[in-house]
């Protein structure tokens, strides 16, 4: 009946349960989004340390229950810390876990999401920059098969040089012309920029200073995931 | 879903679970319990809940609980104006004071930053303390949130806020195992963690 099984995950968020104990919510490799107990862990001498924390990457050894699993085990894949050296790295990685939380289902594996937490929160631990977050939505939504169009005009099929792209539409999903306009203005940079991320360049996009037009990629992306779920990512506008 | 029980019992096992840290079963539990204490207990419970509601409110100027307008601390004039702590909840305060490290007063921000839960600065006293800077002529704020995700967070985000304002900040020390809560810390780590504290640098 106690069946235990191994996985690794980051922590998506935590809730308070009875004294001591929390609700942790995993994104797992091999299990898709996990709910578990940890016992005891908000005691300052719990066995489990920081390793439960939102944001942090774990090795899990887990019981499975009939609601909520139990961790058993929890060993750290990569240290919490530069995670929270920094609001700007913090914020970026609370972003991360919000997009996460809202596009995993429960014990439903999509390793590819995973992957790709764990990349961005490598990126983030490494360097914040201006791009990560908007790079990792804009990934996101094209592994959920809401790959934008960039290339052609959504509306009469228009090809450059003959037209210039000058807006974005979400519903439509992609570009638009000077003559079919609709949806949110796009400039020709941020075009080039959201081309870079989805077309292999990432580490040229990441590499982008702060400017208008990393606020506007970055805008626009987050636009486009509310769109895609359906609700309003609270984490970009909360340290804006 | 049919509820398999008559409406007040269902209103109470409604009520009981929207409490901390009590799950469904737990507030079947404690509710199947109240119906079978004599009525003057019941009476007795209720009214130290009202009591509680009516008599304890929360300090004028730095939201720990209080009875009167000015909390025991904010009261004392012997506590030192110039140096605040600012801590997530009243609990912590019970904790810091232990220790009898610290001689100045409190702010009691009432939850911390957590995005995912919606709770942002606006849900917190995060403009009052800004506000009692000038007014009482604070020169140090010792951030003493929870060593944890969103204990640090807002750390960060206070100091943020608080460092153009020319005034020393500094972060309880590392000393506290993070994961933990402050108000499980025994007295003294956390004294050591108060004396140990460091200025923050806004990375
Ligand atoms: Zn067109
Ligand atoms: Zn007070």
């Amino acid at each position: 009946m106690s069946e235990l099984y191994r996985d690794s995950g980051v922590v998506l968020r935590t809730y308070k349960l009875r004294e001591a104990d929390r609700i942790v919510v995993l994104l797992t490799a091999a299990n898709g989004k996990v709910r578990a107990v940890a016992k005891g862990v908000r005691k300052t001498r719990s066995k489990f340390g920081a390793r439960l924390e939102p944001m942090s990457h774990v090795r899990v050894l887990l019981v499975r229950g009939r609601e909520l699993d139990i961790v058993s085990q929890a060993e750290s894949v990569e240290p919490l810390s530069p995670m929270l050296s920094s609001l700007d790295r913090a914020s970026q990685g609370l972003a991360v876990l919000e997009a996460a939380e809202q596009l995993s289902l429960e014990r439903e594996p999509n390793p590819d999401l995973y992957r790709m937490v764990v990349g961005a929160m490598r990126a983030i631990a490494e360097r914040p920059a201006p791009l990560t977050v908007a790079g990792f939505y804009w990934k996101l939504l094209a592994s959920e098969g809401m790959r934008p169009e960039l290339d052609m005009c959504v509306r009469c099929g228009g090809t450059e040089p003959e037209v210039a792209f000058v807006a974005f539409d979400l519903g439509e999903g992609g570009v638009l012309c000077r003559s079919c306009r609709s949806g949110h203005p796009m400039s020709a940079e941020a075009l080039e920029a959201v081309r870079d991320i989805l077309g292999g360049r990432l580490a040229k996009a990441l590499a982008m200073e702060e400017s208008a037009v990393t606020h506007e990629v970055s805008l626009l992306a987050t636009h486009a995931l509310e769109y895609h779920v359906e609700r309003r990512m609270r984490t970009v506008a909360m340290f804006e | 879903m049919v509820s398999a029980y008559t409406p007040p019992v269902q209103t109470l096992i409604d009520e009981l679970g929207r409490l901390p840290g009590i799950g469904p079963k737990s507030a079947q539990r404690i509710a199947f319990h109240l119906l079978k204490l004599p009525s003057a207990d019941v009476a007795r419970l209720a009214h130290a809940i009202n009591d509680a509601k009516d008599k304890v409110r929360f300090c004028e100027r730095c939201f720990n609980v209080a009875e009167g307008a000015l909390c025991p601390i904010c009261a004392d004039d012997r506590r030192d104006a110039t140096v605040v702590c600012v801590v997530e909840e009243s609990r912590d305060i019970v904790a810091l004071e232990r220790t009898g490290e610290f001689r100045g007063r409190y702010h009691v921000l009432l939850g911390a930053m957590n995005p995912l839960e919606g709770i942002g600065p606006e849900q917190l006293k995060i403009r009052e303390l800004l506000t009692r800077i000038d007014a009482e002529g604070i020169t140090e704020v010792i951030l003493c949130t929870n060593p944890n995700t969103e204990g640090e967070v807002t750390a960060m985000y206070l100091a943020r806020q608080l460092q153009p304002l020319g005034l020393t900040v500094t972060r309880i020390a590392s000393g506290l195992p993070v994961g933990g809560d402050l108000e499980y810390a025994d007295e003294l780590t956390l004294g050591r963690a108060l004396e140990g504290r460091r200025p923050v640098d806004d990375g």
